[in-house]
């Protein structure tokens, strides 16, 4: 076996190879992304996100990360020292929520009644969607009517039928009076 | 054929008329209730530690206190609620001091100066603490002042007023919760 012949054969596998190693490669990439995820936020940014979440007890409509009232501001102060003594954001929310209870959250959790406000809305679309589709079957079903003044078909009778209604209506004239 | 179609349609209606009945009985629970008062969350749990200085005197902590009965009341000198509601404290201090109830006057936002020029002129008798962070105040969800916590003799609270309180309504509390631990 010469050189010259390996060379071809190696440059004939080559095109078969580049879709494995294509994939590979985008694979790694998805990983990579996904391990690494976002950049971890500095602290300023984790108060802000946290602060964020949270709705200023003395306020109408602002968080507390908007809210210009001193109490807001503490509240951000505490925050930034709970961050810097390296509790989590979860911790942090628990703390306020056994304070002030869970209307301090700008989201309402997503159990007990506070739920219905998640799922109310997807249950009223697929009700809505099942009503829909029902409605839509049974009109799709349902025999067009002719419109008024179009000419219907007559219905074909027997030679039989077309004597006994001819029978019918002679018997019925001389009945008739006068 | 009819009939059952008028079943049908009745069975509809029936499950409408309850989706609607449900979700307005919903609306109606909520938009009844008054948004200006709030339970706090804290009612029947232990009240949160604190360590506090006091304006003049050694600092106040909470748990060193526990086999008594502690009045928390949140205050300002600027706040002019906290001025009504500051003889009914100074009388219940008088009153219960001796019997193992303890009042507590916490300052809330406020300038060093001119609380302790409050006190004075005001003649306030029962220890004042300084919350110069406003930690006690976010561990008990104060939301203004004044506001008063009771905390019974094991250390969990068990009544939060907001607003003025009266030396009477005080008085009937802390004579309830006296009477509760002595039976």
């Amino acid at each position: 076996m010469n050189a010259a012949g390996t060379l071809r054969r190696a440059r004939a596998g080559l095109p078969g190879l580049l879709a494995p190693i294509a994939l590979a490669a985008g694979l790694a990439t998805l990983v990579v992304v996904a391990v690494s995820g976002h950049p971890p936020a500095s602290q300023a940014q984790q108060v802000q996100q946290i602060a964020a979440g949270l709705h200023c007890p003395i306020c109408k409509d602002l968080s507390v990360a908007d809210s210009p009232a001193p109490l807001a501001q503490q509240m951000r102060e505490q925050i930034a020292k709970q961050v810097r003594a390296g509790e989590t954001a979860g911790q942090i929310r628990a703390g306020f929520v056994a304070a002030y209870g869970p209307s301090v959250l700008m989201s309402p959790p997503r159990q007990g009644v506070s739920a219905v406000a998640y799922y109310l809305p997807w249950l009223v679309l697929a009700v809505g969607l099942i009503a829909a589709f029902t409605a839509l079957r049974r009109w799709l079903r349902t025999p067009q009517r002719d419109p008024p003044g179009a000419a219907r078909p007559q219905p074909q009778l027997s030679a039989s039928q077309r004597r006994a209604v001819a029978r019918a209506v002679a018997r019925l004239r001389e009945e008739e009076p006068g | 054929m009819s009939g059952r179609l008028t079943r049908r349609r009745a069975r509809l209606l029936a499950g409408v008329v309850a989706a609607v009945a449900a979700i307005v009985t919903l609306l109606a629970t909520g938009l009844g209730r008054d948004p200006s008062v709030f339970a706090s969350p804290l009612v029947g749990r232990t009240a949160p530690n604190f360590t506090l200085p006091q304006l003049d005197g050694p600092p106040v902590t909470l748990s060193k206190l526990r086999g008594q009965v502690v009045l928390i009341n949140f205050w300002a000198s600027w706040c002019s609620q906290c001025q009504v509601e500051q003889a009914a404290l100074d009388q219940t201090w008088q009153q219960f001091q001796d019997s193992g109830v303890v009042v507590i006057g916490v300052d809330f936002e406020d300038d060093t100066g001119a609380a302790r020029g409050y006190v004075r002129t005001a003649g306030v008798t029962y220890p004042v603490v300084e919350d110069t962070d406003s930690s006690a105040a976010l561990a008990y969800g104060l939301r203004g002042v004044p506001e008063t916590f009771v905390v019974d003799q094991s250390g969990r609270i068990v009544d939060h007023v907001i607003g003025p309180v009266g030396a009477a309504a005080l008085a009937s509390e802390i004579n309830s919760v006296l009477l509760a631990r002595a039976q």
